[in-house]
């Protein structure tokens, strides 16, 4: 009898349940494109095939691989609360590339394999491409992070602009999602120019920023830190955002810890 | 004798072409391309391969991939002729133009002639032609052409091209920043106005910081008040930054 367990385990070893499996190691088991459903945050909508809705704060719409804000023709596809959905293409066995979509699961194409997963799992998968991954495909990974049902992605995301070795584009991008992070934790995220003199001066903080880094930086941190106009400090943390700045990292998780 | 009158009526004719304006040897031309040259500024450089500017203090630049090297050459002209009528103006520095059967080249004319002839057409010509036949104007060697260039600016008939283009160059030439300050108060449109904002702000001087700042303050239109703001970031000048972050404190 002895001798008989650890054959039977030999025997079953390749048949190991896939749920064992991680996420990662499942989707990258075969090549092509594989979609992962799963739960997204309350109140994040879309249409399932390209606008997301709700993000962060109410005007913000992402539309699969193409990024856009505010409103206009987008603004009219419908917005339904439903599950995430990431696509990935995997070519020999790495993904290099993922869409997101949020709302109604369309019937799954032929050559499409799907997995439905919980929003832990597919955030412990994103996180593990967002921290380790590649090329465009990195970036990607931090759309689906911010909309999973999950916990806040916002530690994450500080490691990785903090992450010298990181490739710049994906501590830019953890960048200007951490901006819209910290605007939607300090409930200014939607706030809006009401008035003329609004507009000017969500104007002026956009003219600063476009002034050169060694006076653009610290004035876009003092105003993150502490204008008393709303429209102001989310217009000055969105542009501290895009400067790529190092000094933005460290602002961006101050003002998160508040 | 008969020789004499000969002499008298070739002398006649010879001043009689001399007197003969620009704009008449042109409009002379029924159809087909007219041709002239004349001499252009100092500064003035062309690449042969289209492009025209005037030297800073560089001898090239480039873009991308393509570099700019200037050759100092006369200003070129073609302008075109339809039913007696001059529907088209090209303008080039350096290089040649390949000469068809129907074109008629009038050589060599004063670039001052040219200037004013040119300035009177951008006010009838359209599009690109009113704004090459300015840019031929602002290229030739041929003095302050301001005046020109205002009167094309306030002419609510002119193609916009072209009173762009001359609000561009009056504002590169010696016209008073003062002046240029006060054109604002004829200026209507809101392309004009829009485009005055960084026409004043290539005058790194006080005056036109203090005039970018009355706009960002009182233009009608928040458009051309948030561009005059822009281009005010983009000077180096203290009180235009000053006035941006009172702004932000107010």
């Amino acid at each position: 009898m002895r001798r008989t367990l650890p054959s039977l385990a030999l025997l079953f070893a390749p048949f190991v349940s896939p749920a064992a499996q991680s996420l990662g190691e499942r989707v990258a088991g075969s090549d092509g494109l594989t979609q992962v459903v799963f739960p997204s945050r309350p109140g994040v909508c879309g249409d399932g095939q390209s606008t997301i809705g709700n993000v962060l704060g109410r005007s913000n719409y992402y539309g699969g691989d193409v990024q856009f804000s505010g409103h206009g023709s987008w603004s009219d596809r419908p917005c339904v609360h439903g599950p995430a959905r990431v696509v990935a293409t995997v070519i020999g066995r790495e993904v290099t590339r993922l869409r997101t979509y949020v709302g109604p699961v369309p019937a799954a194409s032929a050559d499409t394999r799907t997995i439905t997963a919980s929003a832990s799992d597919a955030s412990a998968w994103l996180s593990d491409i967002a921290t380790r991954g590649t090329g465009r495909v990195a970036s990607d990974a931090i759309l689906p992070l911010v909309i999973a049902d999950a916990p806040q992605p916002w530690p994450l995301l500080l490691r990785v602009a903090r992450d010298d070795s990181r490739p710049r584009d994906v501590r830019r991008s953890a960048l200007t999602w951490l901006a819209n992070g910290v605007n939607d934790h300090l409930g200014i995220a939607d706030t809006r120019d009401n008035t003329d003199e609004d507009e000017m001066r969500t104007q002026a903080v956009f003219v600063l920023s476009q002034r050169p880094k060694a006076e653009s930086v610290p004035e876009l941190i003092e105003l993150a830190r502490s204008s008393k106009h709303g429209s102001v400090r989310r217009s000055a943390i969105f542009w501290l955002g895009q400067t790529g700045d190092p000094r933005a990292v460290e602002v961006f998780a101050e003002l998160l810890r508040q | 004798m008969r020789s004499v009158t000969w002499l008298a009526a070739s002398a006649l004719a010879t001043s009689q072409l001399a007197g003969q304006s620009l704009a008449s040897r042109v409009d002379a031309v029924r159809d087909g391309r007219v041709l002239m040259t004349f001499a252009s500024r100092p500064g003035v450089c062309g690449d042969d391969r289209g492009s025209m500017w005037i030297q800073g203090s560089r001898k090239s630049w480039s873009t991308g991939d393509r570099e700019f090297v200037c050759i100092r050459s006369p200003v070129r002209v073609a302008i075109g002729r339809a039913d007696k009528q001059s529907v088209s103006v090209r303008t080039r520095v350096g290089g040649r133009w390949s000469a068809g059967q129907g074109d008629v080249d009038l050589g060599e004319v004063s670039p001052t002639d040219a200037a004013e002839y040119l300035l009177g057409l951008a006010h009838t010509v359209g599009g690109n032609s009113a704004d090459d036949a300015v840019s031929a104007a602002a290229f030739a060697d041929a003095g302050d052409q301001s005046p020109g260039f205002v009167r094309l600016i306030r002419d609510d008939d002119a193609s916009m091209d072209g009173r762009k283009q001359a609000l561009f160059w009056l504002g590169q030439s010696d016209y008073p920043t003062a002046d240029l300050v006060r054109l604002r108060e004829s200026l209507k449109s809101h392309t004009l106005r829009e485009h005055y904002t960084f026409v004043l702000s290539q005058r790194h001087e006080d005056a036109a910081v203090d005039g970018l700042i009355d706009v960002a303050r009182h233009d009608s239109d928040p458009e051309i008040r948030k561009q005059a703001m822009f281009w005010l970031g983009q000077m180096k000048e203290p009180k235009a930054i000053k006035f941006l972050q009172d702004i932000l404190t107010r």
